[in-house]
């Protein structure tokens, strides 16, 4: 038996509306299926669609054409709507921009208030998505003291409190440095192994790496998917969209190029170090003998 | 003039000072409730010996919540040009609109009568008064409890269709994004000056110009707020936040002994400077 989708788009198109008679058309005819534990990144240049498609995920923006389905609910059900966003919480980009309350806990609880959730579950729920950011400490202070990478991570907590299926990161390390990057996606990671889906989407082709499977969008549509390791082989398509590479990706068709032995379709730096020793080794044994 | 920029260095919403007195620890809605019926009290006490009570507690209560005077003060000093402009209209127009007394001084329109000083008098030091209580409010409650309190205080009028939620969520907000903006501001300020721009350097009476020269701050941090709130709007959206939904609250107030004492402490103050007669 195949296992359920959580998340079912299906032939999604959609259009911002300018004015009366003009729309710019963003998604056209988008399909696609997360799976439960799925880890899935969603990329694209600026205008490929990909954040768009990532609001139609909970319900924030609801599709012209085709329909979204979470958990066997349509996106398009205005009653259950909260059944959906519970279920699939978004992280956006801006740190700054999606923090509701003065102080960090109640801030967590924000979205459970919403749903009108009972104080003592609240505090039960509070507890445990701060423990499982590492900010427990943080609880009792104003959140503008706080790091980017720690206000992205009190953002997940207060997703993370309503228990939802699905974490749906748009952009969200994009306006983090590097330091904050590798805390949230050290979060993310830990969520991923724990059970938690993943959608990310992203620019940073280091995070790509990490996911199950990908997603590559331009001009309002799914124009490659697969693997990490099948996406990333499609080099000179991917350089048509803009987009790069990963380094160790790059490194491995550059040596592949000069030197055959060498495998081209490598995507995390460990890999390209394990490929170099396999080699040195072999060449090492056969001089030896 | 470098200082003038830094305008997130010493930033205090509100001015919370947390000394962890009994005051601090009491129950929000208690300590707004009792500072209301001291208001109160406050503007209907007309007394000279009422007044001089209601000063000695307000003094006591800096006291019992370990806050420095000097912080009740500092509160009173911006107030001063008030104080005084409102003490000289009050002698000068006053005289015939009081009744009673007996006459000092009558000269033209002007008439400056017993009556007429007391209300000087009393009205000036209802001024301070007000200005400790409020500063002792504001000093022992973090702004996330006034709102908190504030909130469950003015529940009741929920009934009535005005809408405590939203209310107390704007004023939440409000706070929250002070700092935001205050950083904006000081990268913009920073921005404009480093291309020339001059801000608080014209002289003091050129009042239009140096209007003008917050133009380019101004309208910039407008279409900054407008954006973010944007952003905002979605994030609490994608947290199930619905307008004029029902809530539930993180934050449960319990009231024990010493708020129930606080409450009444206030009313037994305000009966005792209202019944003074002098």
């Amino acid at each position: 038996m195949t296992p359920q989708p959580i998340i079912r788009v299906e032939n999604v198109s959609f259009a911002y509306q300018v004015n009366q008679d003009q729309q710019i058309p963003v998604l056209q005819n988008v399909s696609l299926e997360v799976f439960p534990g799925e880890y899935v990144a969603i990329i694209g240049h600026n205008g490929s669609g990909k954040s768009t498609l990532s609001k139609h995920l909970n319900g924030i923006l609801t599709p012209k054409e085709g329909d979204v389905i979470v958990n066997g609910i349509n996106t398009r059900e205005k009653q259950r709507i909260h059944e959906v966003r519970s279920r699939v919480g978004i992280v956006f980009q801006h740190p700054d921009n999606q923090i509701v309350a003065t102080i960090v806990e109640d801030d967590v609880a924000f979205g459970l208030e919403n749903i009108g959730t009972s104080a003592e579950e609240m505090k039960t729920r509070v507890d445990f998505a701060l423990e499982a950011v590492g900010m427990s400490a943080f609880r009792h202070r104003p959140p503008h003291h706080l790091s980017g990478g720690q206000k992205q991570r009190i953002a997940i907590a207060g997703i993370l409190a309503m228990k939802p299926q699905v974490l749906v990161m748009d952009e969200a390390t994009s306006m983090l440095d590097s330091y904050g990057r590798q805390d949230i996606l050290a979060v993310v990671r830990k969520l991923h192994r724990e059970g938690m889906t993943i959608v990310t989407v992203t620019h940073h082709m280091s995070e790509v790496a990490e996911a199950d499977r990908v997603i590559v969008m331009e001009g309002g549509r799914i124009v490659l998917e697969g693997t990490p390791r099948e996406v990333f082989s499609h080099q000179e398509r991917l350089r048509e969209l803009h987009l790069d590479v990963p380094d160790a990706s790059r490194i491995a068709q550059l040596v592949h190029s000069e030197y055959s032995e060498f495998t081209p379709d490598l995507i995390h730096n460990e890999e390209v170090v394990a490929e170099v020793n396999r080699l040195y080794v072999r060449q090492a044994e056969a001089s030896g003998s | 003039m470098s200082a003038e920029f830094e305008l997130t260095r010493n930033i205090t919403i509100g001015q919370y000072l947390p000394t962890a007195s009994v005051v601090h620890r009491l129950d929000p809605r208690f300590k707004l409730g009792a500072f209301v019926i001291l208001i109160l009290a406050i503007a209907i006490c007309d007394t000279y010996v009422g007044n001089l009570f209601a000063l000695a507690i307000c003094i006591w209560m800096f006291q019992i919540s370990k806050i420095p005077l000097h912080y009740g003060i500092s509160g009173i000093k911006p107030a001063i040009p008030f104080i005084i402009i409102l003490a000289i209209m009050q002698l000068l127009f006053y005289g015939e609109v009081v009744n009673g007394g007996t006459v000092y001084l009558k000269y033209g329109f002007i008439t400056i009568t017993s009556e007429s000083v007391r209300l000087v008098i009393v009205s000036a030091m209802r001024f301070v008064e007000v200005i400790f209580l409020s500063s002792v409010l504001t000093l022992s409650t973090s702004t996330t409890e006034l709102t908190h309190g504030m909130e469950r205080l003015l529940g009741p009028l929920e009934k009535v269709k005005f809408p405590v939620h939203a209310f107390a969520l704007i004023i939440t907000i409000a706070v929250r994004f002070v700092p935001t903006f205050a950083m904006e501001m000081e990268k913009m300020m920073k921005a404009q000056a480093s291309r020339g721009a001059d801000f608080g350097t014209g002289e003091w009476w050129r009042i239009i110009q140096r209007t003008k020269d917050m133009f380019p701050i101004i309208i910039p941090l407008f279409n900054v707020a407008l954006s973010r709130a944007e952003d905002l709007i979605l994030a609490m959206e994608a947290r199930c936040y619905t307008p004029g939904a029902s809530r539930t609250r993180y934050t449960q107030y319990k009231a024990v002994g010493k708020d129930y004492v606080a409450l009444i402490a206030s009313i037994v103050i305000s009966a005792v400077m209202l019944a003074i007669p002098w």
